[in-house]
Parts: C-alpha cells; sequence; structure tokens
C-alpha cells in the first residue's frame, strides 16, 4: 500500500506507465481520488486498463477489475446486481475510454442506464483509439489527423464529426450526465461529488487529452484541455432527466486557432495557400460558434473565464478565494 | 530496467523516474517589487502574511527591514508599484496602502520591536543624525545588541521626515509613535548636540569605536546671481521648517516657488494651504513626457505634482528666472523666460534662457527650493576618505534622496558596522535569487481585479490636516491578496493536482516530488502559477 502521501490516498498510484504527461492518467486520478478507495472499479479495455495493470503489478489501490471492451456497463451492471442482492451499499463506478463508450461499449450502456443500475459511468475522452496506435473512433473530432484518417491529397484528416455522446446518455432520461476536462478541477470535483450524492444511473465525460495521440507537448496537457473549453469546443454542462441544468459560462471566446496549433494532429490544417485546410479550420470554428450558441456559453456575465481556476489558485489556503475575501469587504 | 517485476504486486515497484529527461524543481525566486525596494523589504512575503490575516506577523516581516512603516507607507515614491508584475495584467497592487495599514495598526494596538539578541555587545555606536537613516541603522544594531547613541542637533528626532514634510502628508504623532517604538530598544538619544558644537569630533571617536554618520543633505543650494538679502526672499527648506515647528506664517498674496523637485512641490502646497496663490517656476518638463530621458523631466514625483495642480497651485514648466524685480526694497515679483536646454554638455543643471520670452511673475514672496547639499562643518576630519569605524549614509551619502533609499542605507550601514566590528562579511541571501518576470508567471489562475487606492478628504485646503485616508482592514485584506506572490509558492496545490503520475506529494509545509516516480512531463512547471517550479536537464 503506498501510503506516501497524508492528503491523498492515491487510488491510482505511481509507477504505471502512461506516457509523460498522459491527461487519461490525470484524470483517473483526480476522479478515483475523489470518490475514494471504497468503490469497486470496472475498467473497460483500454489504455487506463493497459498502463495501470502491467506484468501482474496494478497501480489501482482500490477493487478493480478488468471487462472485454464491449461489456464493461454489463459486468458492472452484474456488481451492482449482486450487491444490492446482499443488501451493501458500496458504490460501483466503470471507468473506459471514449472507444469503449462512444462505439464498442455503447449498447451495453445503454441497457445499464435502461434497466437503472446504480452505477457511476465515466468515460476518459481521448478522442481516438490510443492503446492500439492512435486509429479514429467515433469521438475523434472532424478533421482530425489519425492513422486510419490520414490526411492527403484527398482528405483533410476525419471526415465525419465528432458523435455528441452526452446527449444520447442524456435522453435516457437519467438523473445526471455531465461533461468535464481535467483543466478545471474544483468544477470536476463538484461534479464527481455531485454525482456520488445521487442514486441511479450516472454518467461524465471527461475530455483526458493524449500528447501522443494529439501529437502536442506532455507539458501542454492541462493547457490544452483548458483551450478546449475557451474556444467552445468542448462546453463543460451538465444534464438532468435530459434537460441542460448548468454550463460553465466565458468571459470571452477564444479564436479556435489557438487551440488547433498546439496539436499536431491539426498540423495539416495549417500552411500557405493550403486552401481546404483553411475550410476546415472555418469549419471547426463554426461548429465551436454552434456549440456556444447552443448552450448559451456566452449569454450572461461570468465573473471571469477561468473563475473556478481562481479556487484552484486559492485552494491550498483552506478553500480561501477571491470571492470569500469580497464577502467580508462588504459585510 | 531491472525492476520489471513478474511477480504480482503494486506498480510502485516500478520507477518510471528512469524515464525522465528534465526534472521538476521547486525555487523561490526574488519578485521584482523586493528587487526594487529601496530598503529592501520582503514585500511579497508581507502581502501573503496580510492576505491570510497574520497582520503582527506582516507587521513584523516588514520591520525587519523597515521601523518606519507608517511613514513610508505615506511618503515613499514606491517604486515597488512601478515594478510590480502585475502591472502588466491590470494594474499594480496598492502596496503602500497595506504598509500603512500595518504601521497604523502597530502604533494603535501597541506592538513592540524585539531584540534578536539579549546580550549586550561590548563595542559602542554613535549614530549623528536621527533621520531615517540614522534610525534605520541605530534600530539594527540596536536588535543585535550593540549599545548605539544618536545624536541630533535640532530639538526632536526625525530629521527631514519632522523638518521638511508637511502634516498633511505625514503627521507628527505617526512619525512620533515610530520614533518611540524604534527608541524602546533601549536607543540613547541626545538631542540639541551638534558634533563640531556640543560635543567634539575626536570625543566622538574616543567614545565609540564605530560611527555612522546620517547628517542629511540640509544646506540650500542657491543660485549665485541672484541677490537674495531681503526678507521677502527665502529657501524651501528654511519654510518648511518653520511651518512643522508650528509657526504661524502671514504670506503675500503671490506666492513664486523656485524648482521643480519634492521640496518645490511641498513648499507650493504648504504655501497654498496658508492661501497664496502660488505658480511654481520649473525649468524641466512635465513628468512623463520626455521617455528615456528623465533629467529633462521635473524631478518631482508625478502623484505629488498631480495633487498640488489638484489643489489650484500653477506649475509653469520649462521655464526658468532671470532676474528678481524689485521696486525700491520692495520684491514686485521675478522675470521668468522659457528654458531652453536645461543641461549642459557635461550633463550638469545649467539651464540656458531664450532671449526675447522675458515675462513678469508678480509675486510677493519667492521661494527657493532649487536642491540642496550636505553641511559638512564641523565634521571635516570625520568625512575624510579612509577614516576608519565611519559610514556614511543617507542623504550625506548621495543621490537619490527618497525616505526609503535612507532607511535602506541605514541597514546597510548597521550590517557594514557588524562586519567592521566583527570582521565578518554580511551576507545578502536575496541576491542569489534569480528574478521572476511577467512571462514566468501563469497569468489564468489570476482573476481580475482592479487596485484599490485610497480616498482623499473633500476640504484639503483649510488646514494641515492629512488628506489621504488609510485603507480600512478589509481594503488591507483585498489588496495584498491581488498580490501574484511571484517565484514564491502559495500553496495552490496545482502541481499537486495535475500530477499524472503522483510523484507530487504534498507535506503539511509546502511540496515534495518523488523522482522515483516524475516522468519529467513539465506539466507542474506550466501550470504553477507564480513561476515557482524550474525544468532543469537530467545529465547524463
Amino acid at each position: 500500500m503506498d501510503t506516501r502521501d497524508q492528503f491523498r490516498t492515491n487510488v491510482l498510484t505511481s509507477g504505471h506507465r502512461a506516457c509523460a504527461g498522459c491527461g487519461e492518467a490525470m484524470a483517473a486520478r483526480m476522479v478515483t481520488d475523489l470518490i475514494g478507495p471504497d468503490a469497486i472499479y470496472i475498467n473497460a479495455t483500454g489504455c487506463l486498463q493497459v498502463f495501470t495493470t502491467h506484468n501482474q503489478q496494478s497501480a489501482w489501490q482500490a477493487p478493480w477489475m478488468h471487462s472485454v471492451f464491449a461489456n464493461s456497463a454489463a459486468v458492472a451492471s452484474g456488481v451492482e446486481a449482486a450487491l444490492r442482492a446482499r443488501g451493501r451499499s458500496t458504490p460501483v463506478v466503470v471507468q473506459a475510454g471514449d472507444g469503449g463508450t462512444f462505439d464498442i461499449g455503447l449498447q451495453c450502456l445503454s441497457g445499464m442506464i435502461e434497466r437503472g443500475h446504480d452505477v457511476l459511468f465515466v468515460c476518459y475522452d481521448n478522442e481516438a483509439y490510443m492503446n492500439t496506435g492512435v486509429q479514429r473512433s467515433s469521438s475523434t473530432p472532424h478533421a482530425v489527423r489519425t492513422t486510419t484518417s490520414p490526411p492527403g491529397r484527398l482528405s483533410e484528416g476525419k471526415h465525419h464529426l465528432k458523435k455528441d455522446v452526452i446527449s444520447i446518455i442524456a435522453a435516457h432520461h437519467m438523473p445526471y450526465a455531465a461533461t468535464a476536462t481535467v483543466a478545471y478541477f474544483p468544477d470536476l470535483k463538484a461534479k464527481v461529488e455531485k454525482a456520488m450524492s445521487l442514486k441511479g444511473p450516472r454518467f461524465l465525460q471527461v475530455l483526458s487529452p493524449c500528447p501522443l495521440g494529439w501529437d502536442h507537448d506532455a507539458a501542454l496537457t492541462v493547457q490544452i484541455s483548458r483551450l478546449a473549453v475557451e474556444t467552445g469546443l468542448f462546453p463543460l454542462i451538465e444534464m438532468e432527466y435530459g434537460d441542460v441544468t448548468g454550463v460553465m459560462r466565458l468571459a470571452r471566446q477564444r479564436p479556435i486557432e489557438d487551440y488547433l496549433h498546439l496539436q499536431g494532429r491539426f498540423k495539416h490544417l495549417f500552411g500557405h495557400q493550403n486552401d481546404n485546410g483553411n475550410v476546415e479550420i472555418r469549419h471547426l470554428q463554426a461548429l465551436a460558434d454552434a456549440r456556444i450558441q447552443r448552450y448559451g456559453l456566452l449569454d450572461a456575465e461570468t465573473e471571469w473565464t477561468t473563475a473556478s481556476a481562481a479556487q484552484t489558485e486559492r485552494h491550498g489556503r483552506g478553500g480561501y478565494s477571491i470571492s470569500a475575501v469580497k464577502q467580508e469587504v462588504s459585510s | 530496467m531491472s525492476n520489471l517485476s513478474i511477480e504480482p504486486g503494486s506498480t510502485t515497484a516500478y520507477h518510471t523516474g528512469e524515464w525522465r529527461q528534465q526534472r521538476p524543481v521547486y525555487r523561490d525566486k526574488w519578485p521584482p517589487c523586493g528587487q526594487s525596494c529601496p530598503a529592501s523589504e520582503d514585500i511579497q512575503a508581507y502581502l501573503a502574511l496580510a492576505s491570510n490575516k497574520e497582520w503582527e506577523a506582516a507587521w513584523r516581516k516588514i520591520t525587519e527591514r523597515n521601523p518606519l512603516p507608517g511613514v513610508t507607507g505615506r511618503v515613499c515614491h514606491h517604486p515597488c508599484e512601478t515594478s510590480c508584475n502585475r502591472t502588466q495584467l491590470d494594474t499594480s497592487i496598492n502596496i503602500h496602502g497595506v504598509e500603512r495599514f500595518l504601521g497604523d495598526l502597530a502604533h494603535e494596538k501597541g506592538w513592540r520591536h524585539e531584540r534578536f539578541t539579549e546580550v549586550s555587545q561590548p563595542q559602542k555606536v554613535a549614530v549623528v543624525g536621527a533621520g531615517p537613516a540614522g534610525l534605520s541603522c541605530a534600530f539594527q544594531l540596536a536588535r543585535r545588541g550593540y549599545p548605539v547613541t544618536i545624536f541630533d542637533a535640532m530639538s526632536a528626532p526625525g530629521g527631514t521626515l519632522r523638518s521638511a514634510i508637511p502634516d498633511y502628508r505625514l503627521p507628527k504623532s505617526v512619525l512620533s509613535g515610530e520614533i518611540d517604538a524604534i527608541l524602546a530598544l533601549g536607543i540613547e538619544l541626545r538631542l540639541d548636540t551638534r558634533i563640531g558644537q556640543e560635543l567634539s569630533e575626536q570625543s566622538l571617536q574616543d567614545d565609540f569605536d564605530a560611527v555612522f554618520l546620517a547628517i542629511g543633505a540640509l544646506k540650500p543650494r542657491s543660485f549665485s546671481s541672484i541677490d537674495k538679502s531681503d526678507h521677502s526672499v527665502m529657501s524651501g527648506t528654511d519654510f518648511l521648517q518653520k511651518i512643522n515647528r508650528g509657526k504661524s506664517l502671514s504670506l503675500p498674496k503671490q506666492v513664486a516657488v523656485i524648482g521643480g523637485g519634492n521640496t518645490a512641490i511641498d513648499v507650493a502646497r504648504c504655501a497654498r494651504r496658508l492661501g497664496a496663490q502660488v505658480t511654481v517656476v520649473c525649468s524641466q518638463d512635465r513628468p512623463g513626457s520626455h521617455h528615456g530621458h528623465a533629467d529633462a523631466q521635473m524631478p518631482a514625483l508625478p502623484q505629488e505634482a498631480m495633487h498640488a495642480e489638484a489643489e489650484g497651485v500653477r506649475i509653469l514648466f520649462r521655464t526658468g528666472v532671470r532676474r528678481l524685480v524689485r521696486n525700491g526694497q520692495h520684491l514686485s515679483g521675478v522675470e521668468i523666460s522659457r528654458v531652453d536646454q536645461v543641461h549642459d554638455r557635461q550633463g550638469r543643471f545649467n539651464p540656458v534662457l531664450f532671449e526675447g520670452t522675458e515675462t513678469f511673475l508678480s509675486a510677493g514672496l519667492v521661494i527657493f527650493a532649487i536642491g540642496q547639499e550636505v553641511n559638512k562643518s564641523g565634521l571635516e576630519n570625520l568625512m575624510k576618505d579612509g577614516e576608519l569605524g565611519v559610514i556614511i549614509g543617507g542623504d550625506a551619502a548621495g543621490k537619490p534622496r527618497f525616505a526609503a533609499t535612507a532607511i535602506g542605507s541605514g541597514y546597510q550601514s548597521a550590517m557594514s558596522i557588524i562586519a567592521y566590528l566583527t570582521g565578518i562579511p554580511p551576507v545578502y541571501e536575496n541576491h542569489q535569487k534569480t528574478d521572476v518576470t511577467y512571462k514566468d508567471l501563469h497569468t489564468q489562475y489570476y482573476p481580475l481585479l482592479p487596485r484599490q487606492d485610497e480616498l482623499m478628504t473633500e476640504d484639503r485646503l483649510s488646514d494641515f490636516t492629512e488628506i489621504v485616508k488609510g485603507f480600512s482592514q478589509g481594503e488591507t485584506l483585498c489588496e495584498a491578496s491581488r498580490c501574484l506572490s511571484c517565484g514564491v509558492c502559495f500553496d495552490c496545490d496545482n502541481c499537486w493536482h495535475f500530477c499524472p503520475d503522483a510523484a507530487v506529494i504534498k507535506k503539511p509545509n509546502g511540496y515534495e516530488i518523488d523522482y522515483n516516480y516524475c516522468k519529467g512531463c513539465g506539466i507542474c512547471a506550466l501550470e504553477c502559477p507564480s513561476g515557482h517550479i524550474d525544468m532543469q536537464r537530467e545529465v547524463g
């Protein structure tokens, strides 16, 4: 048992084989530490399963089991039903990548939600099949270079659009579905805590940049996930019983190029006289604009773009934040 | 890679740190505020303490270097605020407001300075001059156990702070309060004692092991060409001394002040408060109009000049005095002209006037405030070069002549005196630290919050009461917590939250990196708001 840190369990501990700067390892460490070791974790096949359990070594310091790609939600349903039959209330959490959620595991997930199992399903969305060598998934955004959607004379990367999985999940009329990302830890924390306070099927989609598949500098993982939010490409929303009940508003929208040019998977769009590339950049900008409009991300005043990041900033001083100071001044 | 285990167990048996090409290192930097402070206060440290409501600890942090925070919070030209990295994000921190609040709070609560040691050193030190430099030096020496005696020719301590700064900027009660707290360390103060008159240089050298000369620069400079043998002409320092001694002066209706320094502005604002119409004749241009040519600008602080103009003082820029105009014995005014160049080829102050631009400025009193010099009379032997055990500091040591510079000079001199007396060279720990610039910060973590400025009293001209109101506790707290904490950790947890490898370990006091597992991705360094983490290449 790893007890190096007196302030945290490290449910996902050190020594795992993820690449340097892995967004999924970061996201999984955050989520599992917020839930704690007293839960049963079901892990679909994917990067997270591969890099945390290697040569009979496990990075997990909590009950953890591996299912095949397709049936993690079905396995979790069984575990939850068994616990219920024995009168136990241990939380059951599924962790899967976007392949195991958007594509291969979708029908089991749909069934699990439809039957109303008391399970939290967390999807670490890194927008491609990373552990098998960066193949496109239905989560891969438009115009992205992957090994199965190579850009070339006739193509500007993936032709199709990213699947709007959160709407599909929310359409099941289920208690809670939300999107989050690693850059906004206080927001992620609030969403995990809210999900854990509810009964029934719950779903979290956590955007987790992948330095290898997205081809960016390992140090930029958090910055890129922040830019995905600030450009409007990945809105942070909460849905309850099919309705949008919360969005994280933006103070201002960043241009899409800020996000694209940091990543090698969009590199083919840039360059002189690349007319097709320019069309795709405008297309991605239009997709971001449409999402901002759909969720009203710019419709109301916000204290600051990353107001929740400000809480992270002062977090270490016992949750002391600027807004708390303001209250004291006014009182 | 021998530890690739085939035994079942934890991945912690495998040290991913072997993959690393660069390593993160926590390192304190030296923020620009502290670097630019002439008194070398650790500004970031006391703002952090203040933002945590540790008021007394914050005050003790300031007084490590500056025993007069209530004074400098009011009169300092605050270069810390000019250099503040936050200027590039929104507006600089109002550092002097926090400093003043802490100084006033200390006086209100009656906090006392503490000595570092109860042991009394055998060597005695004499400090000549009870101004900011002398007080600062005596304070540092007394805290370290040296018996100190301060000599001053005036009848009250404070030096220029008392004689030249008017009450509306610095109330005498604030000055006296802080001086009393310094003297309470057991410093002997001998007033009305001028070296060379009441006490000889020789007895000073005989009775003391070291002498600190902080005699200030009090001799007013004068225009040799202009005849001043008249009661309608006086020097700025004399005028301010009279006012600060509480003498009632009756001024003529129109007063001309010659000069563009802080003394000239103080004189003008005082004369304005006594009901006169005041015109300042300044050879240089308006502050801010000559970028890169500081000498061609009015040397007074822009803020002070702005206040003066708001109070109805007329300032004539690029204007020089040709002669005094008299009607018999009676002064009727001065003849002024436009100035061509302010400095000659050798860089000396020597304004050249344009012919044919003469105009008459009517004035019943002309006050010259064109700079001061060091009056060495009575101290010629002590002020010789290479005199052992004698250190010169404060305004007497040269320019710039600011209160904070004098306080810093007092600290440095105290360290030099101790080094001289003990033979151990002084250590300046901050000087080994690296700078931290705006681009080293991750500013997305800081919400935009504008600076707060102190309020001014409504009616400024009726008397000499202080015109700038102090901060409340809430305002101080808000202002202190705006500090970006450049280069210094403030326990935000970012590195701890974001490490994908759980290689950052949180400790009760800060964080530690477990290099067995750190893969060197650099996320912690990039996401550190204050630039406290450096990435270093691994050798080998």
